[in-house]
C-alpha cells in the first residue's frame, strides 16, 4: 500500500515537471526565443551567482566550520613524537589554507569579472612560457623544504632507538584486544598460532623461558615519560592499532609482527583535568575487520611510576595463570 | 589496397598492445613470486623433466610456424605446417599435465596441508600460461582451416601473421617462466 | 562507405558496432549504476547520523533480513559501503566516464568513421554489461554482497567465516571485476590504436584536443595496470577456492586454526595498489580532459599553455605508477620505502599546480559563457584545488600516521576524485548532449541541478575533514562505542542532510536527461560555436559520422577569439589564412 502511494507521488511529480517545462517552452515560443540558448542575462546571473556561492558562501562555510567544529579536533599530542607530528601538521595546514584562500577568490573573481556581457571580448592568450615556468618553479621551491621536513619527522619516528623501551604486545582478533607485557626480562616469549588453546589465548610457547614472566592484561598501563615499544600481532584478519591521542597507528597483520615505539608525555589524570572527567586514552581498530569493527577497543592509562607499580603487582604472570589454575 | 594495409597495421597494433597487457599480468604474478620468496619459508624442489620437454616442444612448434609463415609469404600452402604446429601445441598441453603429475609425485602440492607457496605459484603460473596457450591453439586451428580453404594469398595472410605473433609470444613467455622458475 | 547498410532495431540499439551508440550504452548503464551507488550511500548515511534508529526507507530497500525493524544490520552496513565504493570507482567513474567519452569523442574528434575495431568495442560493452549483471545479482544472495571494503584486503575477503559477505557475495564480486577488467582492456586497446592510427589528414598529435590526450593516457594507464589487478584477484581466487596460501598465514577463525602458513596479506596490498593508484588517475584524467575542453570553449579563449597541459598529464600519469605505497605507510613497510613514496607522492603536487594555474590563466580576460557545463567545469577547478591540497597532508607519511583510514581520507578522495570526476562527467554530458541526441538539455533545470549539487557536495564532504581530525575511523557502523566521538553528531547530521538533498537533485538531472532526449528543443549543428571536429558532423547522427569526405584538419583546436578573425571561433577544418601563424 505504502509503496503504491510512493509510486503515485513520484509519477505525479514527474508529470508536473513535464507540464512545467512545456509551459516554459510555450512561453518562449510565443516570445519567439530559444528557451535553451545561453543569453547575456544568463551569463550575468550565473557569473554573479558563481562569485557569491563559490567566492563568498563557500569560503564563509569553511570559516564557520573552523570556528564551530574546530573544537572537535584532537587535543595536542600526548606523546613525544606526536608533538613533532603536530608541528608538521600545523605548518602543512597553514600552507594549504593559505593556498586555498588565495586560489578560490581568484577563481570566483575571474568568473564574475569576465562573465560574457554585451560587447565584452576575450583576449587571445595561448601561452606565456615565463609565467608557466614561474608556477612550476614556485610550487617546487615551496614543496622541497616541506618534503625534507616531513621526511625528517618520519625518519625520527621510525628509526627511534627502542633499546630501553618497555615491550608490550598488542594482540588483535575479532573483536577485541589483548595486551601482553614482556615482564621482568623485558622480552616476550615466542608464540605460535597453533598453541592457542584455553587460557593460553595468545598461543604463547611456554617452552620458551622468556614467556614465564609475561603478563596478559585487558587494559594497558603506561608510565609517563617512559618509552614503550608496542608489538602487534593479529589472530585472524588485518586490524589496525590506532591510538589517536598519541599519534600512533600500525596495522596488525596475521602471520607477521609489526611495531611502533613512542613515549607518553601526559598522564590520564592530567588529560582529565584538561579535557573533562570522561576523558580516557583509547585504542581503536582502524582497519575494517568485520561486523563489530566499530566496537573494538581497549583502555590505555598513563600514570606515575608508583601507580603503575601498584597495578603491576596485582597482575599474574603467564606461568602462574597457566599452571596454577 | 590502402585500406587493407591500414587494417593490417591496426590489427597488429591491437595484438601487440594486448600482448603488453598480458606481459603486465605475468609481471604482476612473477613479482609477487619474488616478493613472497624473499619472505622465507620457501620450499625448493626439482623442476620436472616434463617441463624441459615442454620447452623443447614449444621451441619446435615456433620453428614450424616460421616455415608456415614463409610458405604463406611465398604463396604456397601453409596448411600442413600449421597443423604440425597445432599438433605440437597439443603435445605441449599434454606435457604440462605430465609435469604437474611429476610435481605431485615429488610432494609439491597446489593446496592443502603441506603445500607451500612456491608450489602454488608454479601451478598458478603454468595454469595461466596454459589458458593463454589454449587461445593460441584455437587461433591455430582456425588459421589452418582458413588456409585449407585457400583464404590466404601471397599479399594477404594477416591471419597467419597474427597467429604467428601470438604463438611466438607464448613461446617466449614459456621460456621466461621456465628460466624464472629454474633460476629466480 | 559500406557502413550505410540497413539496420534493424537489434543491430542499431543492442548489438551496435557504432561507437556513438556504444558510448550511450556505457553512459546509461553508468547512470543507472550511479543511482544504485548513490542510493546505497544515502542508506548508510541514515545510520551514521541516526545510529540505531528505525527508517522505513531502509526496510523498504533492504527488507526484514538486512534491516530488521528498519534498523540497518552491521554486516549490511559494511556491504553497502563496499558496494558503494566498488560501483562508484569502477562502474560509474571508470566505465561510465571513460567508456562514454572515449567511445563518443575519440572517432569524432580525431576525424575517424569509427573505432579501429567496432567488434571489440561492442564486446567491451557486453563484457561490462555481464559484469554489471553479476554484480547486481550479488546484491540478492543469501549471505549478502561483498563486505570487505572496495579494496577487498584479505584475509577478511578470503574467509567466509570472518564476515558473511566474504561468501558467495565475494565470489561474485571477483567474477564481476574479472569481466570488468576484460571489458576495460578491450576498450583500452581500441582507444590507443584508434588514436594512433585513424587520425584524419592534418590531425598531428600537437593538434589533438586535450580530451583526446587525456583519454589516450588513460587508456595506456589502463592497459598497464588492470592486468596487475587481475593477477592480484587471481591469487585471491586461488586462496578462496583452492585453499592456497598466497595471502594467508597463521590464522585462527571461529576457533578453527587454518592450515595456511607463509602467505602475506601485504603482498596483496602491493599488487592491489599497483593498480589502485593509477586507477585514481584513470578516473581523474578524463575529467581533466573534458574540463579543459569545456573551459576553453566557454571562455571563448584558447586553453592556456596547451603543451604544459599535455606535459602535466604525462607527468601525472607517470608518477601514478610510483606512488602506490602511500596507501601502505602504516602496514609496517620499510621506513625507507615510506620515504621514497612520500617523495614521489608529493611531487604530483607540481603538475597539478601547473594545471590549476593554467585553468585560472584561461579564465583571465575571458568572455565566459555560463552554460551548465561551464559551471561544472569551474566547480571542478574548485574541488580539484580543495581535494588536491589535503593530499599534501595524506601523502606525507609522518602525517598519515594519525589520519590514515579516518574520515579525513574519505573527505579528501571524495572531493578530489569522486566529486571532481562526477563534475567532469556532468560537464561532458551537458556539453556533448546536443551532439549525442540532436537536442538541447533544459537550461534552467541544468542551472538548478548545478547549484544544488555544488552546495550539497561541499556540504557532505568538507565537514568530513573535521571528523577525521577528531580521529574518527572510516567504516564504523556507529561511533557511539567511543565517548570521545559523542560531540560529532551534529556534523554527521549536516552531512546526511546534504547527502539526501544532493542525491535527490541528481534524480532531477536524470529526468532532464531523458526528457530532453525526447522533448528537448532541437539543437543546431554547432550550438556552442566550438572548434573541434565533432561539431562539423550533421545533427542527424549516422554510422560513419560524416556523410561525405572526412574533413581535414588545418589548425589546432583552440583558436577562440583569435585577432583578425571574423568570429570568435575558427573550426579546426578551416585553412589558415594567408600570413596567419598557427599559434
Amino acid at each position: 500500500m505504502e509503496s503504491i502511494l510512493v509510486g503515485l507521488i513520484i509519477l505525479l511529480s514527474v508529470i508536473v515537471l513535464v507540464q512545467l517545462l512545456r509551459v516554459n517552452e510555450l512561453i518562449s515560443e510565443v516570445k519567439n526565443e530559444d528557451p535553451n540558448e545561453i543569453t547575456e542575462k544568463d551569463n550575468n546571473t550565473q557569473g554573479i551567482l558563481t562569485f557569491l556561492i563559490v567566492g563568498v558562501l563557500f569560503l564563509a562555510f569553511v570559516l564557520w566550520q573552523f570556528k564551530y567544529w574546530g573544537i572537535h579536533i584532537l587535543p595536542p599530542a600526548s606523546s613525544l613524537h606526536g608533538a613533532t607530528i603536530d608541528t608538521l601538521m600545523n605548518v602543512t595546514l597553514g600552507l594549504i589554507i593559505f593556498v586555498f584562500f588565495l586560489t578560490h577568490p581568484v577563481l570566483a573573481w575571474f568568473s564574475l569579472k569576465y562573465r560574457g556581457l554585451k560587447n565584452s571580448a576575450a583576449y587571445y592568450y595561448p601561452h606565456n612560457n615565463k609565467l608557466e615556468v614561474i608556477w612550476t618553479v614556485v610550487p617546487t621551491l615551496v614543496l622541497t623544504p616541506l618534503i625534507i621536513y616531513g621526511l625528517n619527522v618520519w625518519n625520527d619516528i621510525t628509526n627511534a632507538d627502542t633499546t630501553n623501551s618497555k615491550v608490550i604486545e598488542l594482540y588483535a582478533k575479532q573483536f577485541n584486544w589483548t595486551a601482553r607485557y614482556a615482564g621482568e626480562d623485558n622480552s616476550l616469549g615466542k608464540a605460535n598460532y597453533k598453541l592457542v588453546k584455553g587460557l593460553n589465548e595468545l598461543g604463547v610457547d611456554m617452552e620458551d623461558e622468556n614467556a614465564e614472566d609475561d603478563i596478559i592484561t585487558r587494559e594497558v598501563h603506561l608510565v609517563v615519560d617512559q618509552p614503550v615499544l608496542l608489538k602487534m600481532r593479529s589472530q585472524d584478519v588485518i586490524h589496525s592499532a590506532f591510538l589517536p591521542h598519541f599519534r600512533v597507528q600500525m596495522n596488525c597483520v596475521p602471520g607477521m609482527t609489526t611495531q611502533f615505539g613512542f613515549t607518553p608525555t601526559q598522564t590520564t589524570a592530567e588529560m582529565k583535568e584538561q579535557e573533562g572527567e570522561d576523558f580516557e586514552f583509547v585504542l581503536l581498530c582502524n582497519k575494517i575487520c568485520g561486523a563489530a569493527h566499530y566496537n573494538m577497543k581497549m583502555k590505555f592509562i598513563v600514570e606515575s611510576q608508583e601507580e603503575y607499580d601498584t597495578w603491576m603487582a596485582s597482575q599474574k604472570t603467564l606461568k602462574n595463570t597457566l599452571t596454577l589454575n | 589496397m590502402q585500406l587493407t594495409l591500414k587494417k593490417n597495421k591496426t590489427s597488429k597494433q591491437l595484438l601487440w598492445i594486448g600482448i603488453v597487457s598480458i606481459v603486465m599480468f605475468f609481471a604482476g604474478l612473477t613479482s609477487a613470486y619474488i616478493v613472497r620468496k624473499a619472505e622465507g619459508g620457501w620450499l625448493e624442489f626439482e623442476m620436472p623433466v616434463w617441463f624441459t620437454i615442454s620447452t623443447v616442444a614449444i621451441v619446435a612448434s615456433s620453428a614450424l610456424l616460421l616455415f608456415a609463415a614463409q610458405n604463406a609469404r611465398a604463396g604456397r600452402s601453409a596448411t600442413n605446417l600449421l597443423l604440425g604446429t597445432l599438433a605440437i601445441g597439443v603435445f605441449f598441453t599434454y606435457s604440462q599435465v605430465q609435469g604437474w603429475d611429476d610435481l605431485v609425485a615429488q610432494g609439491v602440492y597446489l593446496t592443502g596441508e603441506g603445500s607451500n607457496a612456491s608450489g602454488s605459484f608454479i601451478y598458478a603460473l603454468t595454469l595461466m600460461h596454459l589458458l593463454h596457450l589454449i587461445g593460441g591453439l584455437i587461433a591455430l586451428g582456425i588459421t589452418a582451416v582458413k588456409s585449407k580453404q585457400g583464404k590466404y594469398t601471397k599479399d594477404n595472410y594477416l591471419g597467419i601473421q597474427l597467429t604467428s605473433i601470438y604463438w611466438h609470444f607464448l613461446g617466449i613467455l614459456w621460456l621466461y617462466l621456465f628460466l624464472f622458475f629454474t633460476y629466480a | 562507405m559500406s557502413e550505410h547498410h540497413k539496420e534493424t532495431f537489434l543491430t542499431k540499439y543492442i548489438f551496435s558496432l557504432d561507437h556513438k551508440m556504444i558510448a550511450k550504452q556505457f553512459l546509461i548503464t553508468g547512470m543507472f549504476m550511479g543511482v544504485v551507488g548513490m542510493t546505497m550511500s544515502i542508506l548508510f548515511r541514515l545510520q551514521l547520523s541516526n545510529p540505531g534508529e528505525s527508517f522505513a526507507v531502509l526496510e523498504f530497500f533492504l527488507g526484514e533480513k538486512w534491516a530488521p525493524g528498519g534498523v540497518l544490520d552491521p554486516n549490511m552496513y559494511l556491504s553497502l559501503v563496499t558496494m558503494h565504493g566498488t560501483i562508484l570507482v569502477f562502474w560509474v567513474l571508470t566505465a561510465g566516464l571513460t567508456g562514454t567519452f572515449a567511445n563518443f569523442l575519440i572517432p569524432l574528434q580525431i576525424g575517424a568513421r569509427d573505432m579501429a575495431s567496432g567488434f571489440m568495442n561492442m564486446l567491451s560493452y557486453w563484457f561490462f554489461f555481464a559484469a554489471t549483471l553479476v554484480l547486481m545479482y550479488s546484491l540478492f544472495v543469501e549471505s549478502g554482497p561483498a563486505a570487505a571494503g572496495w579494496t577487498i584486503y584479505p584475509p577478511l575477503s578470503a574467509l567466509p567465516q570472518a564476515i558473511p559477505g566474504s561468501g558467495l557475495g565475494q565470489d561474485l564480486w571477483l567474477i564481476a571485476i574479472t569481466l570488468f577488467v576484460v571489458s576495460s582492456l578491450l576498450g583500452g586497446l581500441n582507444y590507443i590504436v584508434t588514436i594512433l592510427n585513424l587520425r584524419t589528414k592534418g590531425m598531428s598529435m600537437s593538434r589533438l584536443p586535450l580530451t583526446i590526450w587525456a583519454l589516450l593516457i588513460v587508456a595506456i594507464l589502463g592497459v598497464l595496470s588492470f592486468p596487475v589487478l587481475l593477477s592480484c584477484a587471481l591469487l585471491l581466487i586461488f586462496d578462496r577456492s583452492f585453499g592456497t596460501s598466497f595471502y594467508l598465514s597463521d590464522i585462527i577463525i571461529n576457533g578453527e586454526a587454518l592450515h595456511n602458513t607463509g602467505g602475506s596479506p601485504i603482498l596483496f596490498e602491493h599488487l592491489f595498489w599497483f593498480l589502485g593508484h593509477p586507477e585514481v588517475y584513470i578516473i581523474l584524467l578524463p575529467a581533466l580532459g573534458i574540463v579543459s575542453e569545456v573551459i576553453s570553449v566557454n571562455s571563448r579563449k584558447p586553453i592556456f599553455g596547451y603543451k604544459a597541459m599535455v606535459g602535466a598529464l604525462i607527468v601525472i600519469a607517470f608518477l601514478s605508477f610510483v606512488v602506490w605505497g602511500h596507501h601502505m605507510f602504516i602496514t609496517g613497510m620499510d621506513p625507507f620505502l615510506g620515504s621514497v613514496f612520500t617523495f614521489t607522492t608529493l611531487l604530483i603536487a607540481i603538475p597539478s599546480a601547473v594545471k590549476v594555474f593554467n585553468y585560472l590563466a584561461t579564465l583571465w580576460r575571458a568572455n565566459i559563457r555560463f552554460t551548465p557545463a561551464m559551471l561544472f567545469a569551474i566547480a571542478f577547478v574548485s574541488t580539484f584545488i580543495t581535494g588536491g591540497l589535503t593530499g599534501l597532508i595524506l601523502g606525507d607519511s609522518a602525517l598519515d600516521i594519525n589520519i590514515h583510514d579516518t574520515y579525513f581520507v574519505v573527505g579528501h578522495f571524495h572531493i578530489v576524485m569522486g566529486v571532481s570526476a562526477i563534475y567532469g562527467m556532468l560537464a561532458g554530458v551537458y556539453h556533448w548532449f546536443p551532439k549525442m541526441y540532436g537536442r538541447m538539455m533544459n537550461k534552467k533545470l541544468g542551472y538548478f541541478h548545478f547549484w544544488v549539487t555544488f552546495i550539497s557536495a561541499y556540504g557532505v564532504f568538507f565537514p568530513m575533514h573535521f571528523l577525521g581530525l577528531a580521529g574518527l575511523p572510516r567504516r564504523y557502523y556507529t561511533n557511539s562505542a567511543f565517548p570521545m566521538f559523542d560531540g560529532l553528531t551534529d556534523i554527521n547530521e549536516v552531512i546526511t542532510f546534504f547527502a539526501i538533498i544532493g542525491g535527490l537533485v541528481q534524480l532531477l538531472f536524470i529526468f532532464n536527461f531523458f526528457y530532453s532526449i525526447f522533448k528537448g528543443t532541437k539543437a543546431s549543428e554547432n550550438p556552442w560555436k566550438s572548434n573541434t571536429l565533432e561539431w562539423t558532423t550533421p545533427v542527424e547522427r549516422i554510422h560513419g559520422n560524416w556523410p561525405g569526405e572526412i574533413p581535414s584538419v588545418e589548425r589546432w583546436p583552440y583558436d577562440y577569439s583569435k585577432p583578425g578573425a571574423d568570429e570568435d571561433f575558427i573550426p579546426q577544418n578551416v585553412p589558415l589564412k594567408e600570413g596567419e601563424t598557427e599559434h
